[in-house]
């Protein structure tokens, strides 16, 4: 049964004079792919900080599973159940990939001080887990290669890879994603969606901001067109595909 | 001077130093923080276990109370500190500590203010010779390293430890991965104060006799300079560059006797640290050890998956 998984209502976001984001409401679904395209500089990467709470928003709220989350701090978001995956990967780049992967576990016992000291034997066997889950993930996105090798040796869509990856760690209920596909080559960004597409049937949401609009519209069931902090088309991929104010907007022609 | 005592002597400030750049390798190597007032908990745990003892507590407890006071200090000082972002944190720290030794200078009613306290000696039996109290000095020192160095070395190979180098790495990618950045660096904080109090402790009682002056920010940058020379994140380099860096401090105050200079003697140490210290940023930045792996279950495992496919 499809539900409101994420409601954001009327958020506003001003840097100064400039209003990046300009009353946005959008909803996300459960078990569904929502993307977010529009040109650059459109207050889509803003919106999402919004949501994850990187950004205090001016104005409105951010509803996620029917509960207000935008006064959280961006750990507490991640412990409701979503996840952020940043344009540009923000990986730990001197620990290994597999580092990596576990750090975004979680209720991970021996994240606790005393646990770590005392508990050892509890969180050695949950760490074993994790590996193996890990592995199991990085198998998938064909990095398996470089489980010990220090993420800042990765090539520039391995760590684009690892940053999903990584999110996908967390068990998320949401995932938000920016760019997915960006700087990777066709063939891999095609990959990068079908198992997106992957994790949706198995109950996971994605709200994507995403460039390659003929990927996009291909796996997702709903598009937002922003631009100048507005959102101004909405609707199922086709109708978005059809409406003049997207070619206005995105392409520029008339 | 018995030559013997000599190196006794240096062996003890090896053990104490140790412990106190452990600790800031916990704070710096690991979490990133830019302690720069290492020299106020050391300050504080030499008080504390100064003042404790004349009161004719054992000086176990002394030095356990003196370890949990700087504690609890650094973990109040990490509140207001921690929401500060790198240079700022060590501004905060350097002035910090400056504070403290200014405060202790001032306060006659503390301890005596620039006139010192003594310290009466807690490990004493009879027919001890001087030799025999300082390896009395050195087990216990030692004992504490181990202790501290099993400490620091389960807390930075676990799960925990695997946050704290996120947190040094990017502190906003490890909130968004749920991890909440101002309780790590406050445990942390209070994790490294304690054992640098404890430092502070072991030398109060092996020297006898404290006064402000030998709480100087130096100390401060000397525990840095071990640090990065033996390596960051790596607390086996932590040893290493604690005994080079003492080492190296000793026999410059054995050479200046022997060497006509053009400058003050006294500084001569204090020229070659700061040499050392260009050399190892330039030629071997990441010091002499690498940083060290997390060592977990986790990577058995993952291990063995490779083998299977």
């Amino acid at each position: 049964m499809e539900e409101t998984l994420l409601r954001i209502r009327d958020i506003t976001k001003n840097f100064g004079g400039l209003r990046a984001v300009d009353g946005v409401n959008i909803d996300v679904n459960t078990e569904s792919i929502v993307g977010l395209v529009g040109p650059n500089g459109s207050g889509k990467t803003t919106l999402f900080n919004v949501i994850f709470g990187l950004h205090k928003a001016d104005h409105g709220n951010v509803y996620f599973d029917n509960k207000r989350i935008d006064h959280l701090a961006p750990h507490q978001v991640f412990t409701r159940g979503m996840v952020n995956a940043f344009q540009l990967p923000r990986l730990f780049y001197q620990l290994t990939t597999l580092d990596n992967m576990l750090l975004a576990a979680r209720e991970h016992k021996g994240d606790n001080l005393l646990n770590s000291l005392f508990l050892r034997k509890e969180w050695q066997h949950q760490e074993s887990e994790l590996a193996q889950k890990a592995m199991e993930i990085l198998e998938l996105l064909e990095l398996a290669h470089l489980t010990f090798s220090p993420a800042g040796e990765l090539s520039g869509g391995q760590r684009k890879l690892l940053e999903i990856g990584r999110a996908l760690m967390a068990d998320p209920v949401l995932l938000l994603l920016d760019e997915p596909a960006a700087g990777v080559n066709p063939i891999l960004g095609r990959k990068i969606f079908e198992k997106i597409e992957h994790f949706r049937q198995r109950g996971m949401s994605f709200f994507i901001i995403e460039h390659r609009l003929e990927i996009l519209m291909e796996f997702a069931n709903r598009i937002y067109v922003m631009d100048k902090g507005k959102i101004v088309v909405e609707g199922e991929p086709t109708e978005v595909v059809n409406n003049p104010v997207f070619y206005e907007v995105y392409i520029g022609e008339k | 001077m018995d030559p013997f005592i000599y190196i006794l002597d240096i062996i003890v400030f090896i053990g104490i130093f140790a412990i106190v750049a452990l600790s800031l390798n916990l704070e710096y190597g690991f979490t990133g923080l830019g302690n720069f007032g290492k020299v106020a908990f050391f300050l504080i745990g030499a008080y504390t276990y100064a003042l404790l003892i004349e009161t004719g507590l054992h000086f176990i407890l002394c030095l356990i109370i003196a370890a949990i006071l700087s504690g609890l200090i650094g973990s109040l000082i990490s509140l207001p500190a921690l929401r500060l972002r790198e240079d700022y944190l060590a501004i905060v720290t350097l002035a910090f500590g400056e504070i403290i030794r200014i405060v202790v200078k001032a306060e006659h009613w503390i301890a005596h203010g620039v006139w010192g306290i003594s310290v009466p000696p807690a490990i004493f039996w009879q027919g001890a010779s001087f030799r025999m109290t300082i390896v009395a000095h050195i087990g216990l020192i030692f004992f504490c390293l181990l202790i501290c160095f099993i400490l620091v070395q389960l807390v930075t190979n676990s799960p925990y430890g695997r946050i704290l180098r996120a947190i040094r790495e990017d502190e906003i990618a490890a909130a968004t991965l749920g991890k909440s950045r101002l309780k790590y660096k406050a445990q942390v904080f209070a994790m490294g104060s304690a054992l640098a109090g404890l430092g502070g402790a072991l030398f109060a009682q092996y020297i006898g006799f404290i006064e402000p002056y030998m709480f100087m920010p130096m100390l401060t940058f000397t525990v840095w300079i071990m640090v990065l020379v033996g390596g960051p994140a790596n607390n086996w380099g932590t040893l290493l560059g604690a005994t080079l860096v003492q080492l190296f401090n000793r026999g410059a105050k054995i050479i200046k006797d022997y060497l006509i200079l053009p400058v003050d003697p006294t500084d001569l140490q204090y020229i070659l640290l700061g040499l050392l210290i260009i050399f190892i940023l330039l030629y071997r930045p990441g010091g002499i050890l690498k940083e060290s792996k997390i060592k977990t279950k986790a990577v058995e495992r993952a291990s063995q998956w490779k083998r299977h496919s």
